[in-house]
């Protein structure tokens, strides 16, 4: 039998519905399933690896180290002014490391984004070379240049610059510098990948159209490398708020951020639930940053702006 | 079963499934210790010469502490048979039921210190909190007490102290205070911590590993420290211009325990009593800083006399230091180091 | 106009320009002339325009039609300014532009892919010249208005970018270029990107829209239809120089080589000899209209529209004849086109109307035929090997 008999059939036997409406609807249905079958890995991945362990931790944070139900977790936040104060200093830190990502990757990135293919291809080996170090030798190296009598401070007594050592290690300056190298290919790739997706015929319409090199950069390169920027922020300053290495190692102490309070909240209290309740408040205000970042942005696209 | 640990259990329990414990022979048991130089000099020491002498196999892991054998425990999947932890882990581990309890019919317990010696755990080695200072900064003047490292005035310079080993730091406060070494304990805690805000202003770093002691006196990123004698020692060593006695050092145990549902109880038992014995005890000094926990190990002959002097717990040395006293911390400790990290975090 | 002219200001083009309907805009009181001179550009060792010298009337239509790489585009960008030339001159009325930077030409542009911002909705794209020249905010929303009728988007100002279509884009981009009121617009192939019924549509819209507003307009394109039906004159680019520049009937009629009468149009070529003010195909003699060239070997351009088929009995005096036999005959509605074979096996197209009478004696293929060309449509053109 023809397919088209098959069809004509089909209708003849009194369906009701119009020619193979059933048969179409279900072919589309299978298609979906099929794409789902597709997803199922990584939906089963997000599912084990993010959404279990995350709803483990919630629960955790619930108990007491007696296993009894309680908010006392939650309550030592507000009981102990050091809390509030690593938090403080967490925010302030992740700022700071942001806010210096961008002043040297934004450069960094536009200047990739000009340079001819292959060039751009070997300078971003060495923006991507770091990568292939481990956090814990980067960050000694760090403390070799910038220690008392690390590179930095030897050179700069003996040009006669300074007499006495600048403090550069062992506090918040060493943390930002340690922790902005890390992070900053974290910026640099996203953001030269955007700018690398902006149309020049969009530059050079700018400057046909009376804008300088200044007005071009600021009314169309800029607007148009947002996204890039913003998803390179986002990353840089979430990575921020989790560091645990860095301002361990380079903060000498007196820097001391969520993820050290965590490690050690969880070995002094024996339970892991006193941890996992500064997992929860790390995570809670994150996503309601990360939220508001978003309603900024997307006020701004219904409005003048759009993105793309 | 608590409710807490159930839950550890139950997550646990799929851990466990996957790594599915082999049936381990009678004659092989596990021993935990923290991995590095000092398991190393431990391996000759004690792990060795034992399995040689008992004709069983020690098979060795590392572990991280306390957290490592309460899982293992509340999970039912023991790993270790014999596992070292810190004296003041060993008191509050003893306090929740984790360990078993000692055989000291096999194990014998003569010439160790009773404060080490208890139902479920036994010293097996001492770590000693030391002042050192660098002698390129202050010659042979440099600060001897912790009430000269305190003295800003007359000891000028960077400094550093420990902030993850709170207990260690509020003993060495409580000395800075001007307390006898036999008068710390009971640690007056509010004390010594007004003793700690008075130094905090100048502390350069607050240390948490013993690696990072080392290296900041290294650096000369500070001038004086505390910091462990094993990490003092190497410096020495290795040459730096650093001096450190033991006068007002912090003594403090690392004990080992059979954990609870140990797979080989009565093989751990018998090579336990091998470790804390005067004969192997003497040879851990060959090998490491740490001194022995049992004092009839300087009466071995083993160890020769000019290396005594350095060793921080021999009869000589164990005078001038204060001993931790690991049951004061299992009542204390959290409160204590809450405290402690409020001020310093400030 | 030739290339390799002199310098000296030109005359103004014979033809009129039509009187402008309607001044929509208040459009450059004086539309002003272009005048390029010995332009040079190599990239590398690749030499893209060789001593290139165009001069572009004011208010005129010119396109500059080739295949690709034959530096048309490249012109364009010097001419807007985004690549700079190894030498030459340009002048856009008496001042020299040729190292002014491109955002001080005042030159419209639109753009092969149009170049819309898209972080911008369409009010904001056409006013961006107005806000780079300062214009005040109510003139400025007056004029897109304005701009927005022109191009027929009246009511899109608030519409984002890539909610148009291609057409829309397009007329924004247009309205774009011409709303600051530039003296010169240059387009680089606009509507390459529309599908061919609104290509079609737009070339009408454009040419309309150039009479309208009178600017100064350098087309680009490689699309000789397009060329041909816009322009007010064709400058035929090869291998980075101009072939010829004429209006798009002479270039159609009188194409100088064979290269623009290849390009131009469809083409029969047959190869001849002169000698003695003669022309010759094989042993034939050919009658021209025109004198006959220097002594050589020439090719002859024969358009096929302009053979025809005779009968038998027609005289043939004074016009060429070639017997031939129909290889193929394909019908194409409005005309057909016929492919036949001459005696001595050389391929000719011929295309006629289907008019009844041409119809009614229809060869089929395999049937012998006689064709007629008119000695005044007969083009000589140098061999080019």
């Amino acid at each position: 039998m023809s397919a088209q008999s098959a069809l004509l059939e089909e209708t003849a036997g009194g369906v009701g519905e119009h020619l193979n409406a059933q048969a179409l609807r279900a072919d589309a249905r299978r298609e979906s399933l099929r794409l789902l079958a597709l997803l199922s890995p990584s939906l089963f991945l997000v599912c084990a690896i993010i959404i279990v362990p995350i709803g483990w931790l919630f629960w955790l944070s619930l108990f007491d180290e007696t296993g009894a139900l309680s908010a006392s977790n939650y309550a030592r936040f507000f009981e102990q002014a050091s809390y509030i104060k690593t938090f403080v200093t967490t925010f302030k830190v992740a700022f700071i490391v942001t806010g210096a990502c961008v002043l040297l990757g934004y450069p960094l990135a536009y200047m990739l984004s000009q340079l001819p293919r292959r060039a751009a291809s070997i300078c971003l080996i060495f923006v991507i070379l770091p990568f292939w170090t481990s956090v814990l030798v980067r960050t000694y190296a760090w403390l070799v240049i910038l220690q008392r009598k690390g590179l930095i401070n030897s050179w700069l007594i003996d040009l006669g610059v300074i007499s006495q050592p600048l403090s550069l290690a062992n506090n918040l300056s060493g943390v930002v510098v340690g922790m902005t190298h890390i992070l900053l290919p974290f910026l640099v790739l996203p953001l030269y990948a955007s700018m690398k997706t902006i149309d020049t015929d969009c530059l050079r319409a700018g400057m046909n159209l009376g804008a300088g090199p200044v007005a071009t950069f600021r009314q169309i390169f800029f607007p148009l490398s947002l996204p890039g920027l913003a998803s390179g922020v986002v990353i840089v300053f979430v990575l921020c708020l989790g560091f645990f290495v860095t301002p361990a190692l380079m903060g000498g102490g007196k820097v001391v951020m969520w993820a050290m309070r965590m490690e050690q909240t969880t070995s002094l209290y024996s339970n892991w639930g006193a941890g996992a309740a500064l997992g929860v408040v790390l995570l809670v205000v994150t996503l309601a940053l990360l939220g508001l970042f978003r309603w900024l942005l997307g006020a701004r696209a219904t409005g003048v702006w759009s993105s793309r | 079963m608590n409710r807490t640990s159930s839950f550890k259990a139950f997550a646990i329990a799929g851990l466990a499934a996957s790594v599915a414990v082999p049936a381990v022979a009678a004659d092989t048991i596990t021993v935990a210790s923290w991995g590095g130089t000092y398991q190393e000099a431990q391996t000759k020491a004690f792990f060795k010469p034992t399995a040689d002498a008992l004709g069983i196999t020690i098979k060795e892991d590392t572990t991280n502490g306390l957290d490592d054998v309460r899982l293992q425990v509340t999970g039912n999947a023991v790993k270790w048979d014999i596992t070292e932890l810190g004296a003041d882990e060993c008191a509050r581990g003893s306090k929740e039921g984790l360990f078993e309890k000692l055989d000291y019919g096999i194990i014998d317990k003569s010439g160790i210190n009773p404060k080490l010696v208890h139902d479920d755990w036994v010293g097996i080695s001492y770590t000693s909190v030391v002042l050192i200072y660098r002698t390129d900064v202050f010659g042979d003047k440099g600060p001897k007490t912790w009430a000269d490292f305190w003295n800003v005035e007359k000891f000028p310079g960077r400094r550093a102290l420990s902030s993850s080993q709170s207990t260690e730091t509020l003993s060495v406060a409580a000395l800075a205070s001007g307390l006898p070494i036999d008068k710390v304990y009971p640690v007056d805690i509010d004390g010594a911590l007004k003793s700690v805000d008075k130094i905090r202003g100048h502390i350069d770093a607050w240390w948490t590993s013993g690696a990072q002691a080392m290296q900041l006196v290294k650096d000369g990123e500070v001038d004086m420290a505390s910091i462990w004698n094993g990490r003092a020692g190497t410096l020495k060593k290795e040459g730096a211009p650093v001096s450190f006695s033991f006068d007002q050092g912090v003594l403090t145990a690392d004990c080992m325990v059979i954990p609870k549902g140990a797979k080989n109880k009565e093989a751990a038992m018998k090579a336990l009593a091998m470790f804390v014995s005067p004969q192997l005890q003497a040879n851990l000094p060959l090998y490491v800083d740490n001194g022995p926990v049992n004092e009839k190990a300087f009466e071995t002959g083993k160890i020769p006399q000019e290396r005594i002097k350095d060793i921080n717990s021999s009869p000589e040395n164990v005078k001038k230091q204060v001993l931790q006293d690991a049951g004061f911390w299992r009542d204390n400790l959290v409160e204590a180091t809450e405290k402690f990290n409020n001020l310093i975090q400030q | 106009m030739r290339q390799g002219g002199t310098g000296v200001a030109l005359p103004p083009p014979s033809y009129v320009l039509p009187a402008r309907e309607k001044v929509i805009l208040s459009i450059a009181p004086s539309a002003l002339p272009i005048g390029m001179r010995a332009i040079e550009k190599r990239f590398g060792s690749v030499s893209v325009l060789r001593d290139l010298n165009l001069d572009v009337a004011a208010g005129e239509f010119l396109t500059l039609l080739g295949p690709s790489g034959s530096g048309k585009t490249t012109l364009l960008m010097i001419l807007a300014g985004f690549i700079r030339a190894n030498a030459g001159s340009i002048k856009v009325g008496d001042d020299e532009i040729i190292t002014t930077p491109p955002h001080k030409r005042n030159i419209g542009m639109v753009f092969q892919n149009y170049a819309l911002f898209p972080h911008m909705n369409v009010f904001h794209n056409i006013a961006f010249p107005l806000k780079q020249r300062g214009v005040a905010t109510a003139e400025t929303a007056q004029r897109v208005e304005k701009a927005l009728e022109l191009v027929k988007l009246q009511g899109l100002g608030e519409r984002r970018v890539d909610q148009l279509s291609g057409g829309q884009r397009q007329r924004v981009a247009l309205a774009r270029a011409i709303v600051f009121e530039p003296r010169i617009v240059l387009m680089d192939e606009p509507l390459s990107a529309l599908d061919k019924g609104l290509r079609e549509h737009m070339q009408i819209e454009l040419r309309a829209l150039h009479r309208r507003l009178g600017m100064t307009t350098v087309y680009v394109t490689h699309d000789q239809r397009e060329a041909i039906t816009m322009s007010d004159r064709i400058a035929v680019m090869n291998a980075g120089r101009i072939e010829q520049l004429d209006k798009p009937e002479t270039l159609y009629a009188a194409p100088k080589t064979q290269f623009v009468a290849g390009f131009i149009g469809e083409s029969n070529f047959m190869p001849v000899e002169c000698h003695d003010g003669t022309v010759w195909y094989e042993d034939r003699r050919i009658h021209t209209a025109t004198p006959a060239p220097a002594a050589g070997r020439h090719l002859m351009v024969v358009r096929p529209e302009k053979l025809r088929l005779v009968t038998p009995t027609e005289p043939s005096n004074g016009i060429n004849v070639f017997d031939a036999t129909v290889a193929d005959i394909i019908y194409q509605g409005d005309s057909f086109v016929c492919y036949v074979s001459l005696r001595d096996g050389r391929q000719l197209t011929l295309r006629d109307y289907c008019r009844g009478d041409v119809l009614a004696r229809l060869p089929a293929p395999g049937q012998p035929i006689r064709l007629g060309l008119e000695a005044q449509d007969t083009i000589l053109v140098a061999s080019e090997g």
